[in-house]
């Protein structure tokens, strides 16, 4: 199943990069983020890898309890950099959740132990 | 690190931002509670419950820190991920930004991520000022912040308005950081962060291309030209300046000055933009040939 839609991913990705040489919306202007990625050469390459980091990204946002519109949306807002980050590596992610109530409590009793028996 | 040993040098020894808003977090979603927080306090429009549907994954019941970063860009703002260090935290906060941490509360192999704000501190009482959870001003020791701190390896960020850069912003930094806001914010946000950018950089050829296109994009060709002239001027081969310069001038139908400017950006062939450069060259022979 998985290597089924790889090679679907790969065959489409292959088309689109004929079809699609990168460009900018404008006819002559180069754009911003080109100027920013170091190399041209490298930028099929990136091309590629970050369209697969965002794919993988939207897929587990929405294994996670998004929906598919707000998981693309989510991920638009994030650089190259972050979803390449971030890219398989949601479920181990550090997520902020609690207020910390009971655990600064358990906390508190931590450092009133270290502090009175380990000094 | 032993802050109260050796206090960074020139810092105040004591800050407290008391108009920074206080949004009591509903059950686990400290993200945006938190984020809600520095963003209303730079003037946007928002609540905590509208930043549950950017920042909060269900299945996680919290929110990444990536997201923290990405959500703030949807409302105009340039967040900026800070140095893991103390000494740009209590930076930041002494010139008026209040910053988004990243503390893990738990005890041992129990983890309890949670996002706060620090609005304060104070180097004689040994004490950081936190809005946190439902607390609206949470005192907490130094050593007791840093244990805490510590496990997300000194995770901290503010969201600034475009044109307010974070006091410990480095060149790169802060640039990826505008970049990343263009993504999804207004155009008019990029070029104010762009501008500001450049009064404190001026040198930087990709911020000066990067505002020369948003002027661009909005049709404002004249403040385009303006850019990259001076962008020219600092930077004369630049073959990116050169070529967008031409294709601007080019545009506002003063072909003969694109084109002189085009040949020199012809010139060196070994330049990744050398194929783009040589399309333009293209266009401008082109719309001068119908213009006879």
């Amino acid at each position: 199943m998985k290597s089924t839609l790889t090679n679907m991913l790969c065959r489409f990705l292959a088309i689109a990069m004929v079809m699609l040489p990168f460009q900018t919306g404008q006819a002559s202007m180069i754009g911003t983020d080109q100027v920013n990625s170091a190399a041209a050469v490298q930028l099929d390459r990136n091309v590629v890898l970050n369209y697969l980091s965002r794919s993988q990204t939207i897929n587990q946002f929405q294994a996670l309890g998004l929906d598919a519109q707000a998981a693309r949306d989510r991920v638009a807002a994030m650089t190259d950099d972050e979803v390449g980050t971030l890219a398989g590596k949601i479920h181990a992610a550090p997520a902020g959740a609690d207020g910390g109530g009971l655990a600064l409590l358990v906390l508190v009793v931590f450092f009133i132990w270290y502090f009175a028996f380990r000094r | 690190m032993g802050l109260r040993d050796t206090w960074p040098a020139g810092v105040a020894v004591q800050a407290e931002l008391r108009e920074v808003p206080f949004f009591p977090q509903q059950d686990y979603q400290c993200g945006p509670a938190a984020l809600a927080t520095t963003l209303v306090h730079t003037g946007a429009q928002v609540t905590p419950e509208e930043l549950v549907k950017w920042v909060y994954l269900p299945a996680r019941q919290g929110s990444l820190q990536t997201e923290m970063l990405a959500a703030s860009r949807r409302y105009s703002r340039v967040s900026y991920q800070l140095a893991p260090r103390f000494a740009d935290l209590l930076r930041e906060v002494a010139a008026g930004n209040p910053v988004i941490v990243l503390q893990d509360t738990g005890v041992g192999p129990i983890a309890n991520w949670h996002y706060a704000v620090v609005i304060g501190f104070d180097y004689p009482a040994g004490e950081l000022y936190l809005r946190s959870g439902e607390t609206k001003r949470l005192a907490i020791p130094f050593t007791v912040f840093e244990y805490t701190w510590k496990k997300s390896h000194y995770w901290a960020m503010v969201t600034l308005p475009p044109g307010r850069l974070p006091l410990t912003a480095t060149e790169p930094g802060y640039l990826a950081a505008i970049s990343a806001m263009e993504r999804v914010g207004e155009a008019r946000a990029a070029i104010s962060a762009y501008s500001a950018f450049l009064e404190r950089w001026p040198d930087n050829v990709v911020a000066s291309v990067g505002l020369a296109n948003r002027y661009y994009a909005l049709g404002a060709l004249k403040e385009a030209e303006f850019v990259l002239r001076r962008a020219a001027a600092r930077h004369p081969d630049s073959v990116v300046v050169l070529n967008n310069l031409a294709q601007t001038l080019s545009d506002l139908g003063r072909n003969d000055e694109a084109l002189a400017l085009i040949e020199r950006a012809v010139q060196p062939d070994e330049s990744p933009f050398a194929a783009a450069a040589r399309d333009t060259h293209a266009l401008i022979l082109r719309r001068m040939g119908r213009s006879k």
